[in-house]
């Protein structure tokens, strides 16, 4: 490959690939199109399932503090749906606009997700406590049979379990959204050294 | 769906028309066979919730390879392994008119895919869109940069992929 021409070049990179292997890239773009869909379809199904849940649970024991709480964990899912929404929509801006544009995005989004995760990780043990006055408010009238069950020890360990589970995540989480991090700012600096030397 | 969106035609008919050059971008950022899978998955999905955004003002070919590369360079940013693998030439078939010539194509082919891989990012995204046949001005557009400025970035990454095709020699 002595002779540099980059036409010739173009047009050894574009040839046609093996018909097996487009083959294949249609079947993963039509399972890709299904699953995306689907995934509209549950993540809206499972807003509407939870809401209604929380409201059944509110209107069962309906006193002052039930409607507060309930309320107050509509009002948390709503807000966590909308920053979902509104996190879709910036990965979408940052993946039609330029290069470096995404990379300031994904940036911003990854020290954004970082401080989430690290507050959620501080938030875990004061929301354990919010959800225990919920419990004991919601159960305080059903039936003793319900509530024995609620309170069973293969429950407890099982909540501890879940939430030992999470707060691992979380770290995880911290520790992976570091190297990303790491990762998109050497990427930053490649790009802006080679706008220096094209100014230079 | 709005009236712009409507303009866009269905996804299969993109699949089609477009597979060859997201399976290239997506070669030219990933060696390995399954991560590359992986992210030509992730274009497809990138390319299947942008494309309501598209409008006819730009064209459907340069949204789609804009939107492949900032997939695949957000895709190589999560990767916590260090460098490119090294790559399987790929199947040839049985049945191929010229074979011998079709091998060496194939291995020109491995050649430059290897070599642009190891390119520093801002020049790899110029050189596979020249490679792609977007026009200057189309590039310039996309990676929102002078024409002075890319005609010095392209000069530099074809110095560098001049050098790198000449050692794998």
């Amino acid at each position: 490959m002595n002779d540099f021409d980059l036409d010739r070049l173009g047009d050894v990179w574009r040839q046609q690939p093996d018909p097996a292997e487009l083959e294949r890239l249609r079947k993963s773009a039509a399972a890709v199109a299904r699953r995306a869909r689907l995934a509209q379809i549950v993540d809206v199904g499972a807003a509407i399932a939870v809401g209604t849940a929380v409201i059944v649970l509110v209107l069962s024991n309906p006193t002052g503090r039930t409607f507060l709480l309930g309320g107050a964990a509509l009002i948390f899912l709503l807000g966590s749906n909308i920053r979902q929404r509104r996190l879709r929509q910036l990965e979408l801006k940052s993946l039609t606009g330029g290069t470096e544009d995404m990379l300031d995005q994904s940036i911003e989004r990854i020290e954004a997700t970082l401080r989430h995760n690290r507050l959620s990780l501080i938030l875990m043990g004061p929301m354990v406590l919010v959800g225990a006055i919920f419990m004991t408010a919601a159960n305080s009238d059903v039936d003793s049979a319900f509530q024995a069950a609620m309170h069973s020890p293969a429950l407890r360990i099982l909540a501890v379990a879940a939430l030992a589970g999470v707060a691992a995540y979380l770290l995880y989480a911290i520790r992976r959204g570091r190297r990303e991090l790491g990762r998109l700012r050497a990427m930053r600096e490649a790009y802006r050294q080679e706008r220096e030397k094209s100014a230079q | 769906m709005n009236a712009a969106a409507s303009a866009a035609p269905p996804f299969e008919t993109i699949v089609s028309d477009y597979g060859p050059l997201i399976s290239r971008i997506a070669s030219s950022y990933e060696a390995d066979p399954s991560l590359r899978e992986d992210l030509t998955q992730q274009i497809l999905l990138a390319v299947w919730q942008a494309l309501p955004t598209w409008r006819a003002e730009s064209s459907l070919k340069t949204f789609i390879a804009r939107v492949a590369q900032n997939r695949s360079i957000s895709f190589v940013t999560r990767q916590v392994r260090q460098g490119p693998v090294a790559e399987l030439p790929e199947r040839i078939e049985a049945d191929a008119p010229n074979p011998e010539e079709q091998v060496m194509q194939m291995n020109e082919r491995e050649m430059l895919m290897e070599a642009t891989r190891r390119l520093p990012l801002p020049q790899r995204q110029v050189i596979i869109l020249v490679l792609e046949g977007f026009t200057y001005p189309e590039i310039s557009e996309m990676l929102e940069i002078p024409a002075n400025a890319l005609a010095l970035r392209l000069s530099r990454a074809k110095a560098a992929l001049k050098s790198m095709l000449e050692r794998s020699e």
